[in-house]
């Protein structure tokens, strides 16, 4: 009989649609009434019920302030312990509370859960005083968001426990947390996540883990090294405090809408994959009478998820986005143009961009291959005439947002920096490059065969096209082939694990901080042991092996020595990354190039964090630009 | 009386004296002459030709060796001039070097680069009409000749082939391929394969594709033309005097049918060409930086409003030269239908 209902319902959703087809444009004014199967929890029993919903919650009450925003692509997942990537981390952040968050403009830790946070002397223990009214709600998909209660009907506040559970729950194996080592500094975490859990101590390394709930609203993390950049770890969702009883009940699918339970300033109303994904606002949050003065007014986020940067920024320009990024090819147009110039945002993200050399396949098996490739890239040409956003030509991996980074010091990589930056200019450091290869036995490039490899996207075609054509004028003989990959299969041809006949010689990415420390750069993601390791860096290299045991005890020493010395063991690690072994070729630092309509007043965070809590829409505003 | 006859009949042979040596293809072109339309497209198509052929001298030096410099082309198409990207039209460089079409988002010359994409478009026109040509009418011609329980099998097999995704079985190759290629540990003939492959920027398995599933069109209107052919008088006449089952279809039947199969195999180039193009617009055609039309248009569209020269020299391409093949096309087609031949 239901599969009878469900078959009807989805007929009828379809004349539905069919009949919306065509004036799709207007969509804000008309309430539809539009029938759906809805997914829905009955007392822990999982049932589709066919229900008749309106697109707007309240038909009655005036429309919410709605916010449009684009995603730019699919959050591949909701789930804390799992998110990787800056998309879902923006989501992330939306719907869930860390113990601490970081400043928007200084990135220094301020108080989220945590009210106050204090540690022993030599920064190896910390204490957080949390907060004793963070709720958990659950919202229901078109309907209101409820407070979840426990067994004896009192509402479920957000405690110490949850905070436990979750960073055990990332270090956890069985979760499969692919940024688990960013929880490495603390004390067990890694020993847990490198055990077999059907071993026999598994529970004792479960409990073993240096994290525990002192009372219900005191927790305290033991690290294996001082580190006072811990209270920016406990900002990253990693750390976030996730619902246990949700976890254990529903297992991998609690984060879906209907089953998941939050506590951040706003809910998943609505996520249709591929297409939209909509926030509203989550009425029982602390904040929004704490921090009144700094709360703005966005009670909905409407969000679609559209990969083209052209398409959005048309979108933008046809007013039915609020804010957008600039792709490339509309820059000098946008810089030119009396109102969009007003609307343009473009300031120093910390994040860098770069190509990385894998270092076990031939050609890049040569430190001088890597080198002259690495030399031959005319950084400032690159950012003037192709990029065009203000971008920072880069001589070091580590942002200079960053502590510890020597971006920028002549010391570092000369060959990368222009003359008036005390550096080489690109002449002499394309002299120097053709020795080089001539050393490695390529004269004038002949007999190289370089892959290049990036993932699918217009931007990073035209700078790999670029690259391709300074190799190319540099080493006139040389093969260079471009290739590319979608995202996801692109991740796995190139992480660490992968065989190496699928990888390529070169290959394409970014990395943006996740907090603003030289240690999550330079050790996390190259660290041979410790880091992602892309370029398979390895201590029996022929040529490299030593250098490479400098750079990985040069980066670990760092980690417990003073500020001062940090400064120069991270530049150290810097030469011999960048210069002396030649494992990445570090390309530009990243600038934000994004407009914002003039009736939205918005934060402008680092990547994956938006503080949409703190925007102002003026409705009036918008309505009397759009002519309504 | 007797001698009027006599001239008729004279008349008649005389006539008939003129007209040997005439075939239906040599009646066909001199029809195809008169087709203005035709004629213009056709001379365009030559041109073509000439600029794929001589736009650089690699036609030379692949005899004799040596490295390769552009000849039509004012440049080279993979030179990046970074100081001067996303020029217009007639932009003049400080150094005296002239952009008759403009550049592109590197600096690239725009002229160079469509002259070079011509090499595409006109290979991918000619090795994909002959691999399905070649393949259709072998099939075609053996299927209709045959039994009938062997017709049956055979066209069957095209329509299972019909239902089959063109473009999954196109992407599924090409990533095939490329990845065979970045393994880099192919051995023997597809070493060789493989080389090809590059040595024509990533487009050899692009013909492959392209040929090895046009094919089935091709073959069946030349089953349908074997069928109808293959009942007549002189097929008749040549089985009485005992010729064998190949000399019949190769030298009887294929003469025959083969003026409608170039007709359809014409028409269907243009599609070949805008294949390609959108084969490489969406990213699995040639390899940059070998221009082809559809990947430029693919690289520039974004900047139609700010540089709209950008798309519009790679377009304009594009759209003259299918056009100048599908009138061409027409104008055989018409040439070769007995019914529009007027006198």
């Amino acid at each position: 009989m239901r599969r009878v209902a469900l078959l009807v319902a989805a007929l009828v959703s379809l004349l539905v649609l069919a009949a919306c087809g065509g004036q799709s444009g207007e969509t804000t004014e008309v309430v539809k009434e539009v029938t759906k199967v809805v997914t829905q929890v009955v007392e822990g029993e999982t049932v589709e019920k066919v229900v008749v919903v309106t697109a707007t919650p309240e038909p009655t009450g005036p429309e919410p302030v709605t916010v449009n925003i684009n995603w730019g692509t699919e959050p591949p997942t909701a789930d804390p312990a799992l998110s990787t990537d800056t998309t879902s981390h923006a989501l992330i952040e939306e719907i869930f509370l860390g113990l601490t968050d970081l400043d928007p403009e200084t990135s220094e830790a301020i108080p989220e859960l945590a009210l106050e946070w204090s540690a022993n002397e030599d920064n190896t223990v910390w204490t957080f005083k949390m907060r004793d009214n963070a709720v958990w709600v659950r919202h229901v998909p078109g309907g209101e968001t409820e407070v979840v209660t426990d067994d004896e009907g009192n509402p479920r506040v957000v405690t110490a426990q949850d905070v436990v559970y979750g960073v055990k729950r990332t270090c956890d194996p069985r979760t499969g947390s692919d940024y688990s080592y960013i929880l490495y500094i603390i004390k067990g975490c890694e020993e847990l996540n490198t055990a077999d859990p059907e071993a026999e101590n598994f529970q004792e390394l479960y409990d073993a883990v240096g994290v525990r709930a002192v009372d219900d609203f005191t927790v305290e993390f033991e690290l294996n090294y001082g580190a006072g950049f811990f209270p920016q770890i406990a900002s990253m969702p990693v750390t976030f405090p996730v619902p246990r009883w949700v976890i254990e009940e529903k297992g991998d699918r609690w984060v879906e809408p209907g089953f998941i339970v939050t506590n951040g300033p706003y809910v998943i109303d609505e996520w249709v994959h591929g297409d939209r994904l909509d926030l509203v606002r989550n009425p029982h949050w602390y904040g929004w009478e704490e921090y009144a003065d700094q709360a703005g007014n966005i009670e909905r986020l409407h969000g679609v998820m559209i990969e083209e940067a052209s398409t959005s920024f048309a979108l933008y320009e046809s007013n039915e986005l609020d804010t957008a990024g600039v792709p490339l090819e509309q820059m000098d147009r946008v810089k030119t143009d009396p109102v969009l110039s007003k609307e343009l945002v473009n300031n120093p993200i910390n994040c860098t961009y770069y190509y990385g050399f894998i270092t076990k396949k031939a050609p890049t098996d040569d430190v001088n291959v890597r080198r002259a490739l690495s030399m031959a890239i005319d950084r400032k040409t690159l950012v003037d005439a192709v990029l065009k956003g203000g971008q920072i030509p880069a001589n070091a991996f580590t942002n200079p947002l960053n502590f510890g980074s020597p971006a920028g010091d002549p010391e570092v990589a000369p060959w990368a920096l222009p003359e008036e930056m005390g550096g080489w200019g690109y002449a002499k450091a394309v002299e120097e490059a053709k020795k080089l290869l001539e050393e490695a036995g390529y004269p004038d490039g002949a007999g190289l065969d370089i892959l290049l490899m990036h993932n699918v996207s217009e931007s990073h075609a035209k700078i790999a096209q670029a690259i391709q054509a300074m190799w190319q004028q540099a080493f006139p003989q040389a093969t260079v082939t471009i290739e590319t990959q979608e995202w996801r299969v692109y991740l796995k041809t190139i992480e660490k694990d992968s065989p190496l006949e699928d990888k390529p010689n070169v290959y394409r990415l970014g990395w943006c901080a996740d907090y603003p420390h030289a240690n999550n750069w330079v050790h996390e993601v190259f660290n041979p042991e410790e880091g992602s390791n892309r370029p398979l860096l390895s201590y029996d290299d022929p040529q490299v092996g030593d250098l490479v045991r400098e750079f990985a005890e040069t980066t670990k020493a760092a980690q417990t020595a003073s500020p001062e010395e940090q400064l120069a063991l991270y530049k150290r690690a810097e030469q011999l990354l960048v210069d002396e072994i030649a494992a990445m070729a570090p390309i530009y630092y990243y600038t934000r190039v994004a407009v914002a309509k003039p009736w939205l007043d918005r934060v402008w965070g680092e990547p994956g964090r938006m503080y949409l809590w703190q925007w102002n829409l003026d409705v009036d505003a918008r309505n009397a630009a759009m002519g309504k | 009386m007797t001698v009027q006859t006599t001239t008729a009949k004279k008349d008649w042979m005389v006539e008939a004296a003129k007209r040997r040596g005439r075939s239906p293809l040599h009646d066909a072109f001199r029809q195809l002459l008169k087709n203005r339309v035709a004629v213009i497209s056709g001379i365009f198509i030559l041109i073509l030709v000439f600029i794929a052929l001589f736009v650089d001298n690699a036609l030379f030096t692949f005899f004799t060796g040596g490295e390769t410099k552009p000849l039509l082309a004012p440049y080279r198409y993979g030179t990046a001039n970074f100081l001067y990207t996303d020029k217009p039209p007639l932009t003049r460089t400080e150094d005296g070097q002239l952009f008759l079409l403009g550049t592109d988002y590197l600096g690239r010359d725009l002229l160079s680069r469509v002259l070079y994409g011509t090499r595409i478009s006109l290979t991918v026109a000619i090795v994909a009409s002959l691999v399905s040509l070649g393949i259709g009418l072998v099939y075609g011609l053996i299927s209709g000749y045959s039994s009938t329980r062997v017709d049956n099998i055979m066209m069957r097999i095209v329509d299972f082939l019909y239902g089959f995704p063109f473009l999954i079985f196109v992407i599924l190759m090409q990533v095939f391929f490329k990845a065979q290629a970045r393994r880099g540990d192919a051995a023997g003939i597809w070493q060789f394969f493989l080389d090809i492959d590059k040595a024509m920027g990533g487009m050899f398995f692009i013909f492959i594709a392209i040929g090895a599933i046009n094919w089935l069109g091709m073959a069946r209107i030349a089953r349908g033309q074997t069928l109808s052919y293959k009942k007549k008088e002189f097929v008749e006449a040549a089985r009485a005097i005992g010729a064998t089952d190949r000399r019949i279809i190769f030298k009887h039947l294929l003469p025959n049918i083969l003026g409608p199969c170039i007709v359809a195999e014409t028409l269907a180039i243009p599609g070949y060409i805008s294949l390609e193009a959108f084969l490489s617009f969406i990213g699995l055609g040639v390899n940059p930086p070998t221009p082809s039309w559809g990947l430029m248009i693919s690289e520039t569209y974004q900047a139609l409003r700010t540089a709209p020269w950008e798309v519009m020299v790679p377009g304009i391409a594009l759209t003259l030269t299918t056009l100048a093949f599908n009138m061409l096309g027409d104008g055989i087609r018409d040439a070769f239908d007995p019914r529009l031949r007027g006198e």
